[in-house]
């Protein structure tokens, strides 16, 4: 039944009854503790990702390999990281590994890729709480394409560090969109300085955004955040 | 992976939350008649996604005399346009605008608050965008298609005290008798309930046909894969089973999250732990059914056999009644959303209460996949040393789309 559903997986497009790949679900979930089968299962499904199957086969191998890939099946997934068509779906697994690989693998694609697809990879990083990637991102928060640039910001305030907020004081944003993440941003960081004691950090932050000239939910976030802070 | 888990944060957004309560000022540019209240008085509102539930969302709110609906937005034309339409009739007037794409309608100073009703794989995006805009939000139950999502929406709302609502108005309605008898002591020291809910959300490969002219294909799908358009995959009927967007895993948890809302919901009310997350999930009978167990021994069944939905086990030794939470305002789970707008406290089903009870969907579908019983830190919001679990908490979202 399993060698059937591999060979179905190789054909398999839209419009096929998912239903035919059930005993590969089947026995990826048999396989938990089980390394040697894990592996099997892993390059198995790894090698249709290089093999010129539909892009409805590669979106499946890259749904399973979200729960059994490791730095075995980096490199295949890593080559679909340029594509705009099939970027996501290796982000699919990517984000959701683990391992190392799968977040060098992802920084060493940022500057390859267009835009359109650049953002995405940023907020993988950022979904990892990547602290390797901050200053390449931190120089992605000018961009001069707001959706890079927004998707920097807000990936620096998924990581919420020191050094994110630093990248984000340090690399201003232009359009109102990034500007806006940058703040949203901004205010992820200096909770999570404030609670890991960084009070003066925190406290800069907030000093940054209580001005009259910032809307009054803003301001309504940066006094809650000293009042906190104070505590 | 992610700094929002940090328990040490969570503690923060506790204090954040509580350290100041600042007065709410609500301004309206709406005009109105000597039947209405003044528009300082009102809450302008919009409404996200007009489907099905949207539907009966935007009809609730239009028709109280203290919120003024300014705008509809929906990926479908049709539906949008008729919302549209609704609105001005409502008003005799030409003021409803719509917008296929709801950033342009979170963008808009004049509004305070918008319901949202979309498709679950929207939810998180959508209110977390509206609170950065500095929207209250009413959303649609299942708040959540992920356990990631949850405590980013709450942080979202803590961090500019907004008002945020769950929208399930079956927990304190439906389930009433079931509440009652367990806050008033009738049961005894409760030992567990049951929920029975299903199924699971399945796979969807259906094949592809033309997109029609009145629908936005790009933004119906958003953050999810992409696929191609098929009337079933993104259908808005209530079936769980097949032939509806509520059935697929890319857009929704099934009948598990999109009745276990409700259910898990009101369950969690009854034997009050809505402010709390099972440690651990159990599977029962080879994966049959399951028990979420909490800190304080008290255990929710899913799907115990023979068993009732909401059926409670307990010690029958009367114990000391309880007053029973209830709506502020009036006119339901609306009319609590809206009272709490204009006080700013937190309402019936604030966010993080829904997080928490939907949180036992989520939990229980991720043990059902993987047929092993876990345990939860719902401080850390992880698996403890479970990295297979651990997989399983967010997924990737399409570009350009994130949290």
């Amino acid at each position: 039944m399993l060698e059937q559903a591999f060979e179905a997986l190789k054909v398999y497009d839209w419009g096929t009854d998912p239903k035919v790949l059930q005993p590969i679900n089947a026995a990826i979930i048999e396989s938990h503790g089980n390394e040697d089968a894990r592996q099997e299962l892993e390059s198995r499904l790894t090698a249709i990702l290089a093999s010129d199957t539909p892009r409805d086969a590669k979106d499946f191998v890259c749904r399973k390999l979200m729960l059994i890939g490791t730095e075995t099946s980096v490199p295949a997934l890593a080559k679909l990281l340029p594509s705009q068509d099939e970027s996501h779906m290796a982000r699919y697994a990517l984000e959701r590994m683990p391992c190392d690989a799968a977040g060098d693998a992802l920084r060493a694609a940022l500057g390859n890729v267009e835009p359109a697809v650049q953002v995405g990879i940023i907020s993988s990083l950022g979904a990892r709480g990547d602290e390797k990637s901050v200053a390449q991102i931190g120089e992605l928060v000018s961009s001069n394409d707001a959706a890079v640039a927004t998707a920097a910001a807000r990936a620096l305030g998924a990581i919420g560090t020191a050094d994110a907020a630093k990248a984000l004081a340090e690399n201003q944003a232009s359009s109102d969109q990034a500007k806006m993440a940058a703040t949203d941003a901004s205010f992820a960081c200096a909770e999570s300085l404030l609670a890991h004691g960084k009070k003066a950090e925190a406290v800069a932050i907030y000093k940054a955004y209580i001005g009259s000239d910032q809307p009054k939910h803003i301001r309504t976030a940066a006094t809650r955040g000293m009042l906190a802070s104070a505590k | 992976m992610g700094k929002h888990t940090n328990p040490n944060r969570r503690d923060f957004m506790k204090t954040a939350s509580t350290a100041i309560a600042l007065p709410y000022v609500i301004t309206s540019s709406a005009l109105g008649d000597a039947e209405r209240p003044p528009a300082s008085d009102r809450i302008v509102m919009g409404g996200i996604g007009i489907g099905n539930m949207g539907r009966g969302d935007l009809g609730a709110f239009l028709g109280r005399s203290d919120v003024q609906y300014v705008a509809v937005s929906d990926v479908r034309t049709n539906p949008r346009k008729q919302a549209q339409g609704r609105v001005d009739k409502h008003y005799n007037n030409k003021d409803c605008t719509d917008y296929n794409d709801f950033r342009e309608l979170l963008a808009r100073e004049d509004i305070d608050a918008v319901h949202v009703a979309t498709p679950d794989h929207w939810h998180a995006i959508m209110v977390i965008e509206a609170c950065r805009h500095g929207k209250d939000v009413y959303c649609q139950k299942p708040e959540t298609l992920t356990l990631r999502e949850g405590p980013l929406m709450v942080d979202a709302a803590r961090r500019y005290g907004r008002v945020v609502s769950g929208g399930s108005q079956r927990v304190l309605q439906d389930y009433r008798g079931v509440v009652d008898k367990c806050w008033g002591g009738e049961h005894g020291e409760i030992k567990s309930i049951n929920v029975n809910v299903n199924p699971l959300s399945q796979a969807c490969n259906l094949p592809a046909e033309n997109v029609p002219a009145d629908i936005d294909w790009d933004l119906w799908l958003g953050p999810a894969p992409w696929a191609p358009y098929n009337s079933k995959r993104c259908d808005g009927n209530f079936g769980t089973s097949g032939g509806s967007w509520r059935s697929y895993i890319d857009y929704s948890g099934g009948g598990m999250t999109d009745w276990g809302a409700h259910h898990f919901g009101g369950a969690t009310f009854a034997v009050d732990v809505r402010e709390m997350q099972p440690e651990e999930i159990i599977l029962q009978d080879d994966g049959k059914w399951l028990s979420f167990r909490f800190s304080n021994g008290l255990l929710i069944h899913h799907n115990k056999p023979n068993t009732g939905n909401l059926a409670v086990e307990g010690t029958n030794v009367k114990r000391e009644a309880k007053p029973v939470p209830t709506y502020k305002g009036s006119g339901g789970i609306y009319g609590d959303f809206i009272e709490c707008v204009k006080t700013r406290e937190r309402p019936f089903r604030d966010i993080e209460l829904a997080v928490n009870s939907v949180a036992l969907s989520h939990l229980g579908t991720i043990a059902y996949r993987l047929n092993r019983s876990l345990t939860w830190d719902a401080d850390q919001q992880q698996f403890p040393n479970d990295e297979e679990a651990n997989r399983m908490l967010d997924r990737a979202r399409r570009e350009p789309w994130q949290l």
